[in-house]
């Protein structure tokens, strides 16, 4: 039969393709999620109802992938199991699942990958995903993409995913966001950086060479970061060759596009279809769940390919019930728009549930109001309580009149009340039972160890508060004093920006947000008039306060704080910059005295320059500062003085421009600020007008620089080398008179009458202004 | 009965059609309907049956589980506490109707043949009135002329204890070529709708149609041939087209603006075509002739789902009193009713087609819906056109009794 064959032979061909790989990294390397997360890993806590492990399977599966490693660190057991009850270990799933349990001294993703390379897990190009990743990409799509850029180039080892967002949107993480440079015609990343929300990323510095290559560059900030990554076989290698990459994108991607010796392309898929976003702190916990219930993530959504295999009904305004028949509504009860009811739960009289997750067997009591919050299994809240904009977790009792405040996260088996009063960013976890410590300590013993701290330190008057039959401990709110050397995004301020509770957009309208919602709290607090809740209030004032000023205020207190930051930062920097600089010296008063070729001396302070990991502009400044000082000042001046300045440019000045990068515009900068300090402040003309006639400065930069204002001395002190600086641009000044003038002079020469020599129109004039030009200015009279 | 491998390997293909329709890679009716029978073949060949019954609850189990792969074709039932109404059992949302149609098909098909196979030796009666015949002269089922004789010379010995497999060697060859029947009915549905084009469109008309729809494409291209008419092609933004690419299983292929591409196709062939926005269907309204609408699936009471517009349309047609022809295959027509749902179909896509997600404030204090299929009432329209002939809306129920067995209704 016709047909049948037909499919027989597609059949085949699939089998021809190489199977689709794809390792999904599920562990958080981070504590965002605690307490939550203390008893379960990250990758199982449910979104909509359904554990994120099954959103990404179910993500990959519609990308048709074939084959998953998923390497599991924390709770790995507990991971391995869930995935083995699963119905995607049933035969007919169509994709095999192989659970990886890694060390416990895997830290990082970059440890992570480590790892896969030391198992040889992959075989081909490999997707690499987070454990917690909610996408319809068509990711093979972009797989072919980057199969096809491999044929052309081998060094193209990375394909990463990326979806236009717009600058102000709920699933960016302001926090943790990253600006990407694209060359808009390839769609190669030729750089990228990491934006913070605090210490707030103010500058990108993006490398000059970059825009002298392309011509043309995106410098993108409005991008989600799906960490969606098509990886080729030497990823995982390269991890292994540099030991000191950690992160994926900090250290890695930013790595391999600023070093110089590897040599290898990283592009950027920009998906313009399709929705991918990585739930990788509270608060885009909410924002994916509310793009999930507004159906961005179709055909992933609860009524149609719910991923725990739950049956939903999809009812008008985006209200999801499972339809098992086993949900009680009470016919009071409201529920507003954006609402997903799992099976077996029940809603008593006159609740409110706006834009909320309600889990499986849940009950809520009479009512109550739950508004954007997301509730997990078996949870059950008594009448009277209010929710809001919080995550509780499963088994959670929370008793009759209580409050839960915005940003609150309750852990598992917790029970309140009556009548808690829950603060904003509360985050409480069930006291342990001294039975069952013994097996787990052994599993986990980092965790415990800080459960245990924090249990020692509860307060009793915080457990007046929690109702009488509290069995919680309450986390403390601000990071302990040995985690503030936390860097970069775990940095415990930064994380304020990635939590639950605030406003969506930019980090200033959501401090804004925090201010008012500070205000409102504080009215609870005077209804409350107990001493405790005074005390609680005020330091929530300060905690207010402080957050307000670094919104509304950036400059003021929040640049003080970066300034005494920047300052330790910067005592450190000088000494590792002053080593550097000695080094430098060495090597070139070495270079100079042994008469290396150019070319070697470069290659020494490339080595020089990665192993003390300084800018470019560092090793151009040291260079240039050591070939003046290198010019013998002769006695006298005059045409010895002349011949000595353009003998040691014309053997070293190429140097200048082979460090790593070519700008000349700097280096005559730089060579007017070293003069203008040094006792060869007289010879700057002539070493200017060297460099011009060694080509190593042209016409254009010399315009260029002295446009700038920094070369006029503004913005310097008064003083010597103020004066000194004004000198040199004065010089320039002359300088570039002259060669205008010659200009004019030569147009009128060879073309009889002509405007005044515009540079920048006539090109092939230029140039050839440019040979002519070395001849005509040896006869320049040299001020000074 | 079927031993565990091959309840195994009948799972295995029944899961992957089922896991692909619900991540939506198989799209459009008639695909749906094609890849339902390619594992409805393969579970009958490999199903080891002694009697009748016993095929009937495999073919069953097959089509629930795919029913259940969308979840919106299932009948549900939704406990309200004190709920005043009774939860009927026939509500219809829709992704794929064609695959729960095509099970039934496929249970019709087999119950017939064995019928034909076990009364065989008595005068088969003579087909009463048909429905499809008495409006049309829409063709007769060929097998019913054709194989009955060489089938009733083969005794069949049901629960046979001796030699169980006898039922089923004799019976199959017969069932797949019935299987074998249903697959050429859906290859050549176009070509049999758009045979009587001609006798519904006439020279010098206008006609209106709305987005992308297989079959009015080449029901119009075949009245082409003899008729010089001008069609108005609404666009029907934003909603999807499903062209049905075939690439490696993976079919997501959505075009948006389907009506555009329904223009271009027409045009290339001819006709000569204007492309409007939607927004002016009722202003042309008053100079159009005929309204062509294809269907997503056509309900008992005569009612259809449509792509999101053809309610529109359809109003506007009413208002002019402007005749509404729906052309649609016979797989089409679905056992069920539309209750709740006054206006909708309950099948939403992502908003992404309506609202960009790089429209971040808009994003986070809208709710965009963005539903695929409009609900459409039987008074609104006035004929169907399919491969069995033209009907009105107030037949389609005698046609759905002809076309599958009452107690196939719900899988």
């Amino acid at each position: 039969m016709a047909p049948k064959s037909s499919a027989g032979k597609e059949k085949l061909l699939g089998d021809e393709d190489e199977v689709l790989q794809a390792v999904i990294l599920a562990d958080s390397f981070n504590k965002r999620f605690r307490p939550l997360t203390t008893r379960k890993p990250r990758c199982l806590l449910p979104i909509c109802n359904a554990p994120l492990l099954d959103w990404t399977f179910e993500s990959l599966a519609l990308a048709g992938v074939q084959e998953i490693f998923v390497i599991c660190r924390s709770h790995a057991e507990q991971v391995k199991s869930t995935i083995a009850e699963s119905r995607w270990s049933k035969p007919g799933s169509g994709i095999k699942i192989m659970p990886i349990m890694t060390a416990k001294e895997t830290f990082s993703p970059g440890d992570a990958m480590r790892d896969i390379y030391t198992r040889g897990l992959v075989t081909g190009d490999f997707v690499l995903v987070m454990g917690d990743l909610v996408s319809n990409v068509k990711i093979n799509e972009v797989v072919k993409a980057h199969k096809e850029r491999r044929k052309t180039n081998k060094d193209a080892i990375m394909t990463m995913v990326v979806k236009e967002s717009g600058s102000r949107h709920r699933t960016r993480p302001t926090g943790n966001s990253s600006v990407f440079v694209i060359d808009s015609e390839t769609s190669e990343c030729l750089h990228y950086e990491p934006v913070m929300g605090y210490p707030p990323t103010k500058v990108a510095g993006i490398p000059r060479e970059i825009l002298a290559e392309h011509p043309e560059v995106e410098i993108r900030n409005d991008l989600i970061d799906c960490s969606i990554d098509i990886c080729s076989v030497e990823v995982p290698s390269l991890f292994q060759d540099n030991f000191d990459y950690l992160d994926i994108r900090r250290d890695f991607v930013h790595g391999v596009l600023t070093s110089d010796l590897l040599m290898k392309n990283i592009y950027c898929y920009v998906a313009k279809e399709g929705y991918a976003a990585r739930v990788q702190d509270t608060k885009s916990y909410q924002s994916i769940s509310k793009d999930i219930l507004s159906r961005w993530t179709f055909p992933l959504v609860p009524d149609n390919n719910h991923p725990a295999g739950d049956v939903y009904e999809h009812r008008r305004g985006n209200k999801y019930i499972a339809k098992d028949g086993s949900v009680v509504l009470a016919r009071t009860s409201r529920i507003g728009n954006n609402c997903l009811i799992g099976p077996s739960t029940q809603v008593s009289e006159d609740v409110q549930i706006t834009s909320s997750v309600i889990g499986r067997n849940c009950v809520i009591g009479s009512g109550s109001i739950i508004d954007n919050s997301y509730i997990f299994d078996g949870t059950i809240i008594g009448a009277g309580c209010v929710v809001e904009h919080s995550i509780v977790g499963a088994g959670v009792e929370i008793r009759e009149n209580s409050r839960v405040g915005k940003g609150c996260l309750v852990g598992d088996g917790v029970v309140i009340g009556p009548e808690a009063v829950l603060e904003r960013f509360e985050k409480l976890s069930k006291k342990r039972e001294t039975g069952d410590d013994g097996e787990q300590e052994d599993e986990e013993e980092d965790v415990d160890s800080e459960e245990e701290e924090i249990e020692a330190n509860q307060e009793d008057s915080i457990k007046a508060q929690l109702g009488s039959d509290c069995n919680a401990i309450v986390w403390p709110r601000e990071a302990p004093d040995e985690d503030e050397d936390e860097e970069g995004v775990e940095n415990y301020k930064n994380q304020r920006f990635l939590r639950l509770g605030l406003a969506f957009s930019t980090p200033s309208t959501s401090f804004f947000f925090c201010a008012t919602g500070d205000d409102a709290s504080d009215l609870e607090f005077t209804d409350e008039g107990s001493l405790s809740s005074d005390e609680d209030s005020d330091s929530s004032d300060e905690d207010s306060d402080s957050d307000a000023n670094f919104t509304t205020l950036p400059t003021s207190s929040a640049t003080s704080l970066t300034l005494e930051n920047s300052t330790i930062v910067a005592a450190s920097d000088a000494v590792a910059e002053s080593e550097f600089r000695a080094e430098v010296e060495q090597s070139l008063e070495r270079a100079f005295a042994e008469g290396h070729s150019v070319d070697n001396a470069a290659v020494e302070l490339k080595t020089l320059r990665m192993a003390s990991n300084v800018p470019l502009s560092r090793v151009r400044e040291s260079v240039v500062s050591a070939i003046v000082e290198k010019i013998q000042i002769v006695e006298g001046g005059g045409v010895p003085q002349r011949q000595e300045i353009a003998k040691v440019i014309n053997r070293w000045g190429p140097l200048i421009d082979k460090i790593g990068g070519v700008d000349a515009v700097e280096t005559v900068s730089i060579l007017q600020t070293h003069c203008a300090t040094s006792e060869r402040l007289p010879l700057f003309a002539q070493i200017l007008v060297a460099l011009y006639q060694a080509d190593i400065v042209e016409e254009v930069d010399m315009r260029r620089w002295h446009a700038l204002p920094s070369s006029k001395g503004a913005g310097e002190e008064p003083g010597p080398r103020r004066d000194g600086m004004k000198k040199c641009w004065d010089v320039g000044a002359a300088l570039l008179e002259q060669l205008s003038q010659q200009e004019s002079d030569s147009d009128e020469d060879s073309e009889g009458d002509d405007d005044d020599g515009d540079d920048d129109e006539e090109e092939e004039d230029e140039e050839e202004e440019l040979r002519r030009g070395p001849r005509r200015i040896e006869q320049l009279s040299i001020i000074k | 009965m079927a031993s565990d491998p091959q309840m195994l390997a009948n799972q295995r293909i029944v899961e992957d059609l089922a896991s692909r329709l619900r991540r939506r890679q198989v799209v459009g009716s008639r695909q749906a309907a094609l890849e339902t029978l390619l594992v409805l073949r393969q579970v009958v060949s490999r199903a080891r049956f002694s009697n009748v019954d016993q095929l009937v609850d495999v073919i069953r189990s097959v089509g629930r589980r795919l029913v259940d792969a969308q979840p919106k074709g299932r009948a549900h039932s939704f406990l309200y506490e004190y709920a005043d109404f009774n939860h009927g059992s026939f509500i219809t949302g829709t992704s794929e109707h064609s695959v729960g149609n095509t099970v039934r098909k496929v249970l019709h098909h087999i119950r017939e043949e064995y019928h034909t196979a076990t009364e065989g030796s008595t005068p088969a009666p003579a087909p009463t009135f048909s429905i499809a015949k008495f409006v049309s002269q829409g063709q007769p089922r060929k097998q019913q002329t054709v194989q009955k004789n060489d089938a009733a010379k083969v005794p069949l010995k049901e629960n046979d204890p001796d030699d169980p497999d006898s039922f089923a060697r004799t019976l199959k060859p017969v069932l797949m070529e019935a299987i074998q029947d249903v697959f050429d009915e859906l290859e050549t549905v176009y070509d049999n709708i758009s045979k009587n084009a001609k006798d519904h469109i006439h020279s010098d008309e206008i006609i209106l149609t709305l987005g992308k729809s297989k079959t009015v494409e080449s029901f119009l291209k075949a009245a082409a041939h003899h008729r010089n008419y001008t069609v108005i092609v609404a666009e029907t933004a934003p909603s999807f087209v499903f062209s049905s690419f075939h690439d490696h299983g993976l079919t997501r292929h959505f075009t948006r603006y389907g009506g555009r591409e329904m223009a271009k196709s027409l045009s290339s062939a001819g006709i000569s075509t204007f492309l409007v926005p939607d927004s002016s269907i009722y202003a042309l309204m008053s100079r159009v002739n005929k309204v062509i609408l294809g269907a997503h699936a056509i309900l008992a009471n005569g009612g259809m789902f449509a792509t999101s517009g053809a309610l529109l349309a359809a109003t506007a047609a009413r208002a002019y009193s402007t005749p509404v022809v729906v052309c649609a295959g016979q797989f089409k027509l679905t056992p069920l009713w539309n209750l709740y749902h006054e206006y909708g179909a309950l099948d939403f896509g992502d908003p992404s087609s309506v609202l960009g997600f790089e429209e971040g404030d808009l994003v986070d204090k809208v709710d965009v819906v963005n539903p695929y299929y409009d609900y459409v009432q039987p008074e609104l329209l006035d004929a169907f056109i399919t491969n069995y002939g033209d009907h009105p809306p107030s037949s389609i129920y005698r046609l759905l009794k002809e076309t599958y067995d009452d107690e196939d209704n719900e899988l």
